[in-house]
């Protein structure tokens, strides 16, 4: 059989997206000895696409040093491929006013496929209280 | 190729190239029309080092081991082995404002007239009052190119310590490493 240019090219796209389509396998110990303490969350999707790649599976807080309060979000990527995309922490006083600082700031991540990962911040402040995680799509 | 086609493509070409030109505008450090270069550390990539290291050395305990807090931290030598000109405040001043910002930490004035102040009160009262600091902060920044063909991989290391000044050890380091790949600078990552 003889391939038309476009044969050719559909062929090579095909090659391009098997080598850019690789995942992550895990294994982890089990039963997991540390207790997240996961807490109730409000989601606003507005990117169904990054809502896929970049899914939020749990989000948890601890006290940490000094009165500053630590939150971890966990995302998955249920897509085949790498996904980019910024990040960004903002953190809130008992009054709910947004206290800015150099935590703060837009934060460059990547997921392979099928990853999932752990992504942290901790409160600029003893006084913050609250906090709003911003996901953005690299593309 | 026929005339009639040929006129109106050479009389598009001039509207191609002026849609292809971006007319200035502002942007927001970090965003997602960042630059990206290859050969240089970007501003994003000073912001995303001190972001990470700062929150690592708030969940530390170490600022807290003081016997009057908050610790009274000497921003110290950030030496620079890269092949640019670096200013290093682009990196130690975010983290002074994140340690003040926290409450945890104060940091030693590099103002002269501050200094003369100090001094001059020390001078008059009792110099034994004047405060040592508990800590310096230095550092290192590397860089490290690697290539393939046109290919050409660039990782920046920030290299972070915390040390104390009473016992003479570190009590705290960190590590960032900010790596970026490509054959070229782009804008968008």
């Amino acid at each position: 059989m003889k391939l038309s240019n476009y044969g050719f090219l559909a062929l090579g796209a095909l090659v391009l997206a098997a080598t850019g389509c690789s995942t992550m396998n895990t294994v982890e110990n089990v039963p997991v000895q540390g207790q997240r303490n996961i807490i109730a969350d409000r989601r606003v999707i507005t990117d169904p696409d990054l809502a896929r790649s970049v899914a939020i599976i749990a989000v948890n807080t601890t006290p940490g040093e000094g009165g500053l309060l630590r939150a971890q979000v966990e995302v998955a990527n249920h897509m085949q491929s790498v996904k980019r995309f910024l990040y960004k922490f903002e953190w809130f006083d008992a009054n709910g006013m947004q206290v800015n600082n150099i935590i703060s700031a837009n934060l460059t991540e990547q997921l392979e496929g099928g990853e999932t990962k752990f992504i942290s911040s901790i409160a600029p402040t003893p006084d913050c209280k609250d906090f709003r995680l911003k996901l953005l799509s690299a593309n | 190729m026929n005339a009639k086609l040929l006129f109106p493509l050479i009389a598009a070409l001039p509207l191609l190239a002026t849609s292809c030109a971006t007319d200035a505008h502002y942007v927001q450090t970090g965003d997602r029309e960042q630059i990206v270069n290859l050969k240089q550390i970007n501003i994003q990539d000073y912001a995303k080092a001190a972001s990470l290291a700062v929150q690592k050395l708030l969940a530390s305990p170490a600022l807290d081991r003081v016997t009057t807090p908050p610790a009274l931290v000497e921003l110290s030598r950030i030496i620079n082995n890269t092949s640019q000109q670096v200013d290093t405040d682009l990196l130690t001043k975010k983290i002074s404002i994140a340690m003040l910002q926290s409450g945890r930490a104060v940091t030693r004035t590099v103002d002269d007239k501050a200094i003369g102040y100090q001094q001059q009160q020390a001078y008059l009262n009792d110099p034994r009052n004047v405060r040592l600091p508990d800590f310096t902060l230095s550092g290192k920044i590397i860089e490290t190119v690697e290539r393939a063909g046109d290919t050409r991989r660039t990782t920046y290391t920030f290299q972070l310590s915390l040390n104390d000044t009473k016992q003479g050890v570190q009590v705290w380091e960190d590590e960032e490493e900010i790596g970026k790949q490509g054959t070229r600078a782009a804008v968008g990552f």
